[in-house]
């Protein structure tokens, strides 16, 4: 160095006590041993406060502190270096200031730690960023969940001859809303009903967007048409040409309450299941097609099935939620939606649908769950 | 899906020697004991394993409903003894792994010769008549700062090889497994952890104990290790020189020597 920046970045102690980030030194148990003027100035403590007197964990917030003995010494005496830990530095008015540390151990000749050097970054700028970005995540998160919950409101049909329930569980983990949907509608009032579930690809605010596409053209649809396929063909046709919902998977089903005829079609989704008060639960296996728009093509005529149910039977429509679980085969997931819906066969249907939820949707998984349960009285 | 590799299980050791189950804390995983075990394996089976969400466990094997109390991290500790065949255990758990191996112990007494409890605290946060040395607030702090952590978490425990060059494994080995705790799963092993109370459960263990109180320890304050002696039947008391929550690593040498003197009583 030469001129007049000489006596100033020559001294070392000058680098220490004036450096752009906090020095706290401290022994390997935390008690503070020497710390620079930066982070006197920042906190507002005084080293006579501090060195010989107090730990590191002591100005930390409480939750911080937890964090120090459970976390970052371990990890020091471990791997003798921590880098970027999230902290509250308690000042000593009282006031907490957001800090970034990082900590290497030093070891004596021996190669015994002795002393922990950490470097403090004043973070209330990044941490007001940070929070500012969570909560605009979660300002999304909850416009995607009210947009799912209003386009899933409405009033199901009532019937003396014809009990429903749902049951709906928005994704356990993460933050992000996904694309089932159920409904149940008159084709002719107190004579037909359509049942609908279905699975729209993707999360968040479009995939309910398109899942509220989807269900209000399924209803408008559905008086067009003759019946689930030709339904599926239509929906087919729209999601196409609207480029809207492409790969959703659903099951549409039309239940004659006077002579009991289920008619169904399901593209790429899971089997209903019908539900003989005297008789073991059934998949129904027929009437299957690909998804929506499945190679950018309508796929016609979409296959059908039918059934005549016995008097008193309910059938069960859901998404894969109910039956898919991490570490189970599929098969493995009918096997124990038939045996829950077996043991369950004579139990109202609000419990049907409770217990189905609570003993088969897996409660770590990132899925949304739904199901639709309709009975003939 | 054994449970051995539900656990990440791992033994040290003559395989048919008298078997000592080491048991890991609430924030890190088996490597905790890293400087613990090796003076054990000449005449113990060691037996080394990651609660499920932690170090190498299988993350899949998690259940939120299974791990909802402490008594779900128990009947792991069962099952492995189970699988492994496991009699006349010498336990030693950390931290909140003192209260899983006295839940298990309380269960299944048969199964268990000694407890080691390094640190113990059967609840943390105070109450009535008792001090554990936290409040409600205090947690709710804790959950924030695993949160505002989980980003930075995988970057920050970069891999040290320094002091290890010739094992550069080790780094790897490190990296890997702090960087795993999935941070749901860690903020809801802490609320079991830091919300439980187990005082009730001190008095139906019937296995002799040795308490391991260290001095300073902010986590389980000694006050509450005299607790947890003076409600556990057959235990003794042993406080240590050693500072901070956890002597396994920062006093191994103490550590060690306190463990072995109580096992040759």
């Amino acid at each position: 160095m030469t001129g007049d920046d000489a006596p100033l970045e020559d001294t070392a102690e000058d680098l220490f006590e004036h450096a752009p980030c906090g020095y706290v030194s401290t022994r390997m148990d935390g008690t503070i041993v020497k710390v620079n003027r930066t982070f006197e100035q920042w906190t507002g403590w005084r080293r006579e406060d501090l060195v010989g007197a107090r730990r590191l964990q002591d100005v930390l917030a409480p939750g911080g502190r937890i964090y120090y003995d459970t976390h970052i010494a371990p990890l020091l005496m471990m791997q003798q270096e921590v880098r970027g830990i999230a902290v509250e530095v308690l000042r000593a008015d009282g006031g907490r200031a957001p800090a970034l540390i990082s900590s290497v151990v030093r070891a004596d000749a021996d190669g015994r730690p002795r002393v922990i050097r950490t470097s403090v970054f004043d973070a209330s700028d990044r941490r007001r960023y940070e929070q500012e970005l969570l909560r605009a995540r979660r300002h999304e998160q909850e416009i995607a969940q009210e947009l799912q919950r209003s386009l899933l409101a409405g009033e199901l049909p009532a019937d003396d001859a014809l009990e429903l329930e749902v049951a709906y569980r928005p994704a356990v983990r993460g933050l992000d809303v996904g694309g089932d949907w159920y409904d149940a509608f008159w084709l002719r009032e107190g004579e037909r009903v359509a049942l609908v579930v279905g699975d729209v690809v993707g999360r968040g605010i479009g995939a309910a967007a398109a899942m509220g596409q989807l269900r209000s053209a399924s209803r408008a649809l559905a008086a067009t048409v003759a019946g689930p396929g030709p339904l599926l063909e239509a929906l087919d046709e729209y999601a196409r040409r609207h480029r809207v919902g492409r790969m959703t998977t659903l099951v549409c089903a039309e239940l004659d309450l006077r002579t009991r005829e289920l008619r169904y079609a399901c593209a790429g989704h899971p089997p209903p299941v019908a539900l003989d008060p005297r008789a073991e639960p059934e998949l129904l296996w027929e009437g299957r097609s690909l998804p929506l728009d499945a190679h950018h093509a309508v796929i016609r005529p979409r296959a059908e099935g039918e059934r005549r149910l016995a008097a008193g039977s309910a059938v069960a429509l859901y998404t894969d939620g109910l039956v898919e679980r991490r570490r189970r085969t599929l098969d493995e997931g009918f096997d124990r939606l038939l045996l829950e819906l077996d043991r369950r066969r004579e139990e109202p249907l609000e419990r049907i649908a409770a217990g189905l939820m609570r003993t088969l949707a897996d409660p770590d998984d990132a899925d949304d769950v739904c199901l639709l349960l309709a009975r003939l009285r | 899906m054994t449970v051995r590799r539900r656990n990440n299980v791992v033994e040290h050791g003559p395989p048919d020697a008298q078997p000592m189950l080491f048991a890991h804390g609430f924030g890190c995983d088996q490597h905790m004991w890293r400087h613990v075990w090796p003076a054990f394996a000449d005449t113990y089976r060691v037996v080394l394993f990651d609660h499920v969400g932690a170090g190498g466990s299988d993350l899949g094997a998690y259940d939120r409903r299974r791990y909802d109390s402490l008594k779900g991290y128990a009947d792991d500790v069962l099952e492995i003894c189970g699988e492994l065949r496991l009699e006349r255990v010498v336990f030693v758990g950390h931290s909140v792994s003192s209260m899983i191996g006295v839940l298990a112990a309380a269960a299944e007494p048969e199964r268990f010769e000694r407890l080691v409890l390094v640190g113990p605290s059967p609840r943390y946060v105070d109450d009535e008549g008792y001090t554990g040395g936290f409040s409600r607030e205090d947690i709710e702090g804790l959950l924030e700062s695993l949160e505002s952590n989980y980003l930075g978490w995988s970057s920050a425990m970069a891999p040290v090889i320094a002091g290890n060059p010739e094992r550069p494994e080790l780094g790897e080995e490190l990296t890997n497994s702090f960087c795993r705790t999935d941070p749901e799963i860690a903020a809801q092993f802490a609320r079991v952890t830091f919300l439980s109370d187990n005082r009730e459960d001190l008095p139906r263990v019937r296995t002799r104990a040795l308490v391991m109180q260290c001095a300073n320890d902010a986590i389980a304050p000694e006050p509450v290790g005299r607790f947890v002696h003076a409600r556990l039947p057959h235990s003794e008391l042993a406080l240590l020189e050693a500072t901070g929550h956890c002597p396994n690593l920062s006093h191994p040498e103490e550590t060690v020597a306190t463990i072995k003197a109580f096992l040759a009583t």
